[in-house]
């Protein structure tokens, strides 16, 4: 109780320090708007059919990209960790590429896809497969041997492993990992819209920063910021269901 | 009277039927230099209804044997035969493992966890819903867990969690019981009390159990014969009968006779290299 408290007086205090700070000139008002000056941009915002457009091209780009990489990616992780041959062939370089910031590779996409939904797309969901494969081949490789070896002391069919013994342990470490691509993914989307874009939030964003309008780039801030604590805290919710079971 | 003329009869049937058969088993397997020599003419013979104890260091290959008597690891030459017949494959209805306490599932609770066994059948058996969970709940009680049926196995303890265990290898009614190491985890004191409730339940069910443990108090103690297994590649080096009476008790722990067969078998695994 007294943490709930300490947070929200943090939060407060945050917030007001952003609508006091510039008010009273101690901040800057151009490079920091005061809060309600935020606000009211963002609710204007939320007016325009622009906005609209942009918000809805953004989303679609989000989801495409996720509805691609999750199953590829979850497919090819469960792939290495189960094959041993493709493990060993296939891991290292995987986890060499992973190490690469995966926006140096944006200018090809650019030169494949054109300035398009489909470039977007094909970087988010490039991006975002990688951490799904991993994470998926860490989470088939978390299931302890012994379930294993217990179900089929019990006659369990391959099926019935699968489906009692292999998706319920691994299912603490699947929502991470869902959580976690969707952080990159939307990461990939909001980078390849500021780089380089027709359409978008991110495209938006870029250009209200660019053209020093600073209100209405915060108050794009806020948005997406609302957004992305929302899918997190959702996952995060379902998480904490399972963490009961998580060993 | 007639209940008393049955028990009799059923116990001369008991000792007449080998419910375990293991002649000449030998096993090599591939490790990174080479072949490795696992088991090596592993001859031995568990009568239904006996309680037997292999002991031996670590790496002797006992977990190896009691897997291949369980069919869930590809035997080597020899025989195996689990009441008249080869278990090439698991077969619950046969045999039962349990093994040590980390092996319960859990995302489920622990009754679930013991009608787990019995859900794989599912649409194969003409069980009902009802009566699987019935039977789920006589075992729990059997094990002396009743009320504790809806909690996770995080919930429960180091011997509470090994009950659930023993209950969930005991559901299917399988005459032979392996045992693999089950109470290692445990601390020395609830580990005996564990013994002790495995005894208990033992008694009422008349299963034949194969039991493995490195501790020779619990060997003496549990086992109607005690079989030594040698360092890698395992032999059986000595066969020990356990002649103390039962029900057994803590007290016989203080004998001498108890004593001289610790020391057997102490002496026994002491020479292996």
């Amino acid at each position: 109780m007294k943490i709930v408290v300490a947070r929200l007086a943090l939060l407060a205090l945050v917030l007001a320090a952003w609508e006091l700070l510039p008010r009273h000139q101690i901040v800057n008002p151009l490079l920091l708007p005061p809060l309600g000056d935020v606000l009211g941009m963002l609710g204007e915002l939320l007016q325009r059919p622009q906005v609209h457009l942009a918000i809805g091209v953004t989303a679609a780009e989000v989801v495409v990209a996720f509805v691609i990489a999750v199953p590829l990616g979850a497919a090819l992780g469960v792939l290495i960790a189960e094959n041993e041959y493709l493990g060993d062939v296939f891991k290292p370089v995987l986890f060499y590429v992973f190490s690469i910031p995966k926006s140096i590779f944006l200018p090809m996409f650019i030169l494949v896809f054109g300035i398009s939904f489909a470039q977007k797309v094909a970087y988010a969901a490039f991006t975002t497969t990688f951490v799904v494969m991993l994470s998926a081949a860490a989470a088939v490789e978390s299931v302890k041997q012994d379930y294993l070896l217990v179900a089929r002391s019990y006659g369990a069919t391959r099926t019935q492993i699968l489906l009692r013994v292999y998706v319920p342990s691994m299912m603490p470490l699947l929502l991470e990992a869902l959580r976690i691509s969707m952080i990159f993914n939307f990461t990939a989307v909001m980078i390849a819209e500021m780089y380089a874009s027709r359409a978008g939030i991110g495209h938006l964003i870029a250009g209200w920063g660019e053209n020093f309008q600073m209100r209405q780039l915060f108050a794009g801030v806020i948005l997406l910021a609302a957004v992305a604590i929302l899918f997190n805290e959702t996952v995060r919710t379902l998480e904490a269901r399972c963490s009961t079971w998580r060993t | 009277m007639q209940h008393v003329a049955n028990l009799a009869r059923r116990e001369e049937a008991r000792q007449e039927q080998v419910a375990i058969e293991v002649a000449n088993l030998s096993h090599v397997y591939a490790g990174a230099q080479g072949a490795v020599p696992a088991l090596e003419d592993i001859s031995m013979r568990v009568g239904a209804g006996r309680f037997v104890v292999i002991v031996g260091p670590s790496g002797c290959g006992k977990t190896s044997l009691l897997m291949m008597l369980a069919g869930l690891r590809s035997q080597g030459q020899g025989t195996i035969l689990c009441h008249g017949r080869p278990i090439p494959d698991p077969d619950p209805q046969r045999v039962g493992v349990i093994f040590q306490e980390a092996s319960l599932y859990p995302w489920l609770t622990a009754l679930d966890n013991i009608e787990f066994p019995l859900s794989l059948r599912g649409a194969r058996d003409r069980e009902t819903r009802e009566e699987r969970r019935e039977r789920a709940e006589a075992m729990l009680k059997l094990v002396g867990l009743e009320g504790f049926g809806e909690r996770y196995p995080h919930e429960l303890s180091g011997g509470m969690k090994q009950r659930v265990s023993i209950a969930r290898g005991l559901v299917q009614d399988p005459p032979v019981l392996l045992m693999d190491e089950p109470f290692a985890a445990l601390d020395e004191q609830t580990r005996m009390t564990m013994g002790h409730e495995l005894l208990r339940i033992w008694s009422t069910t008349s299963k034949t159990v194969v039991f493995i443990t490195h501790s020779l108090t619990e060997a003496v103690y549990l086992a109607d014969e005690v079989l030594v297994m040698s360092a890698r590649p395992g032999r059986i080096i000595d066969r020990i009968p356990v002649a103390l009476p039962r029900p057994r008790s803590y007290e016989m722990m203080a004998t001498d006779v108890f004593g001289q067969l610790r020391e057997r078998i102490w002496q026994q695994i002491r020479k292996t290299p």
